[in-house]
């Protein structure tokens, strides 16, 4: 063994430039492997972290009339199930010791309409009590503008990236209700239009429902806020009062249960029922002129939802998040198992858990498609090596053929010949791509240390929020070794071939 | 004791459409200890003898027996295992190898044995390197040695296993005949100290005076003894 490693050994040296190019490539590919490894389970991981702590929750709980798990981001148009029995499901999630917080929330897509001469605008909704919110996801948005809503309070909380985009269709710049212009927070296209800028407080909504009942409603927006992290994914959700929500979409409010009424006397008898929810000083059935508008929370003070039950109305998710240490695929198994003992989880009203990676769709299964096309990308770079690697080695074996002749006429085995050619390109994948290894994990663990944070939106989809924190797994470890491993392979089969081709006749050179 | 016995030996190569015969029914006993010369014209069969005698080729017909075992009937790894333990071979073109120091070529095919010590192997291999006159260059690569001294390393590597039988094909072909008769001289002396059987072909005949037996070979026959 020492033998076969020290020929080897000696013959990478004696080809040092060609070694040299080898050992570079085999060192690149894996460090880029590692490191790359290593960014995107730090992406992964982080993502992970800001969904499940800033917008999902670890399960989504759904109806379970919608076809696929990916409710997070649907076409527009298409809406999400609705969720009726809330408060049949709620004792049920009480029950289950390893749910660690709850938040039943509505979420679907809405049009802002225009009621100037031009476009409408477009945005997802998503429907929460906010002091349930606040407890569920802490500090996750900060107002850039205005307040966020108090307890009970009614209106709108605008992300800013919501409102650049809003803008950009709609020619309409939002500002908190009472509030005023901040000419700093324009956007560019908003700067240079600034003379001639409309600027409103208060949008009217209209609600993505499967069923026709959707209403205009007017909200006040109260702040425009700003996510912790990637604004570029949840800057596209305006979060608004569970009740103004199910107005815009037309769904059961806590309200109407409160009458038992059905839903075609609802319909019917909406203007009342707004009285009754509201008082009549709080809510105007507006009368707007050529625009409709059905319900206005803004013609007199801001209305409020205290003392309403909210939870007897519609819902379209429940985010779950769970106690520490339980895994999300165990917590939907045993939710799933509760919701079908409990006959939850019919087609009607029923519901199923999924984990927030199916509920994220694309965006949750970002890493692993990103990886595999790293995977590749680093395979590519492989294949040259083993090209290269495999035609100097064979060079080397045309060259050395009396000299390997030789050493089988004096008694070395074909198992030594071959032991030769695959020490050399052991040695040299072990070396080269090790030490890439070993720097790229030490690069990958060092990161951290220089806290690296960033506010650009873009960047933090690849930090997978506003830190750049890459992580390495033994998995992505050893997904480099394997290749590695597979590169020695399948360099070494042809030269050995050759050289096990050689007799030691061909020690002697007749010609 | 015969160490090589040799009966109705023939070896045909194709070429072609036709068979070269290149060696046409040969009878050969040659003694432990002997130092036998094969001389012969070009083409006459030195070589081809030689290879079949030393398992790097293989007889067409007839029978071999080294050390009292047939070998026309070995695989390639009883043959391989067979040059390893039992013969040594000293190559017309000094075939070292070039990665290799000195005594790392001549330790080699004791370290294929795997049945020393290193310790031993470095005293052995040391010891040779002595005996050939090498002990100031036992650190030096081929490359860096002269033609008669790459020899001199390919001697000590063919006796340093302590081998039944040496071949030796033309070994002073590419030396000056100084120092030819300098190597011829080292192997007599070699055969003398370990006892070992030489075997080496030539067409020179200055140096048959070197030999206690001499075999003349022509047209793949023997002529004389
Ligand atoms: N591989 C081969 N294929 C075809 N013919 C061969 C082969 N090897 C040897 N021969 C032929 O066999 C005959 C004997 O060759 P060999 O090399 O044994 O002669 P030799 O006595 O060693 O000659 P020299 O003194 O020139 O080395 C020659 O006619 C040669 O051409
Ligand atoms: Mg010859």
């Amino acid at each position: 063994m020492e033998l076969i490693f020290k020929i080897a050994w000696r013959n990478i040296l004696r080809h040092r430039g060609k070694s040299i190019i080898i050992g570079i490539i085999l060192f690149l590919g894996s460090l880029i492997m590692t490191v790359g490894n290593g960014v995107i389970s730090g992406m992964d991981s982080g993502l992970e972290k800001n969904i499940v702590n800033g917008f999902m929750g670890d399960i989504v709980i759904i109806s379970s009339k919608e076809r696929s798990d990916n409710i997070l981001f649907k076409i527009m148009g298409k809406s999400v199930e609705t969720i009726t029995n809330y408060k049949d499901i709620k004792p049920l999630l009480e029950q289950q010791d390893y749910i660690e917080a709850k938040l039943p929330v509505g979420k679907n897509g809405a049009m802002v309409i225009n009621e100037e001469e031009g476009e409408p605008g477009y945005a997802y909704l998503l429907g929460v009590d906010f002091k349930e919110y606040k407890e569920f996801f802490k500090d996750n948005i900060t107002p850039v503008e205005g307040t966020l809503l108090g307890d009970a309070e009614q209106g709108l909380l605008m992300s800013a990236k919501a409102r650049d985009e809003l803008y950009e269709s709609m020619n309409v710049w939002f500002i908190p209700h009472g509030g005023k212009l901040e000419e700093a927070n324009l956007s560019e296209d908003a700067k240079e239009n600034l003379n001639s800028l409309i600027v409103k407080e208060n949008p009217v909504f209209m609600g993505f429902s499967d069923n026709n009942s959707s209403s205009d409603i007017r909200v006040p927006v109260k702040g425009i806020i700003k996510y912790r992290a990637l604004n570029t994914i949840w800057g596209h959700f305006a979060i608004m009062d569970i009740e103004s929500y199910r107005r815009a979409l037309g769904y059961f409010s806590s309200a109407d249960t409160k009458i038992d009424i059905s839903d075609e006397k609802k319909m019917l008898l909406e203007s009342d029922d707004l009285d009754s929810m509201f008082g009549s000083e709080s809510i105007i059935v507006p009368d707007k002129g050529s625009k409709d508008i059905d319900v206005d929370f803004t013609r007199k003070k801001l209305s409020t939802t205290e003392g309403v039950d909210l939870e007897s109305g519609t819902y379209n998710l429940i985010f779950i998040k769970l106690k520490s240490g339980i895994s999300m695929e165990h917590g939907v198994s045993r939710l799933n198992e509760a919701f079908s003992n409990a006959a939850l989880s019919g087609t009607d009203p029923g519901v199923r858990a999924v984990t927030w990676k199916k509920g994220a769709g694309p965006i949750g299964n970002m890493a692993t498609i990103i990886k595999g096309a790293l995977f590749f990308f680093v395979m590519m770079l492989f294949v040259v090596a083993i090209i290269i690697i495999v035609n100097t080695l064979t060079m080397a074996t045309l060259e050395r053929v009396t000299e390997i002749g030789m050493m089988r006429a004096v008694g070395a085995r074909k198992s030594f010949i071959s032991g030769m050619f695959v020490g050399e390109t052991a040695m040299l994948s072990g070396l080269f791509g090790g030490f890439g290894i070993i720097v790229g994990v030490v690069v990958v663990k060092l990161i951290p240390y220089f806290n690296i944070t960033t506010d650009n939106d873009m960047v933090q989809l690849l930090y997978g929020g506003d830190k750049f924190f890459p992580i390495l797994s033994f998995v992505d470890i050893f997904v480099v070794i394997m290749q590695l491993f597979a590169v020695t392979v399948i360099t070494v089969l042809y030269p050995v071939k050759v050289a096990t081709g050689i007799v030691p006749l061909d020690a002697i050179s007749r010609d | 004791m015969n160490i090589i016995e040799i009966k109705g030996l023939k070896k045909d190569y194709p070429l072609g459409k036709t068979t070269v015969n290149a060696v046409r029914g040969v009878d050969l006993n040659i003694e432990e200890g002997e130092f036998i010369s094969i001389i012969g014209p070009s083409g006459s069969g030195k070589t081809t003898l030689l290879n079949v005698i030393g398992c790097i080729d293989t007889a067409t017909e007839g029978s071999v027996k080294v050390g009292g075992a047939e070998i026309t009937i070995m695989n390639d790894r009883a043959l391989t295992d067979l040059r390893l333990h039992k013969i040594g071979f000293i190559f017309q073109t000094f075939n070292l190898i070039p990665v290799l120091d000195v005594i790392e070529n001549v330790e080699f095919p004791l370290l294929l044995m795997k049945k020393h010590t290193k310790s031993e192997i470095r005293k052995r291999a040391l010891k040779l390197i002595e005996e050939v006159g090498l002990k100031e260059h036992a650190t030096h690569r081929p490359a860096e040695l002269s033609g008669g001294q790459r020899q001199r390393v390919a001697i000590a590597r063919a006796l340093v296993t302590n081998p039944d039988i040496v071949l030796a094909d033309e070994p002073t072909a590419n030396l000056d005949s100084v120092t030819g008769a300098q190597i011829l001289e080292l192997m007599r002396e070699m055969n003398k100290i370990e006892n070992t059987t030489f075997i080496f072909s030539t067409h020179d005949e200055h140096v048959l005076k070197y030999a206690n037996r001499v075999v003349k070979i022509k047209d793949g026959f023997i002529m004389e003894g």
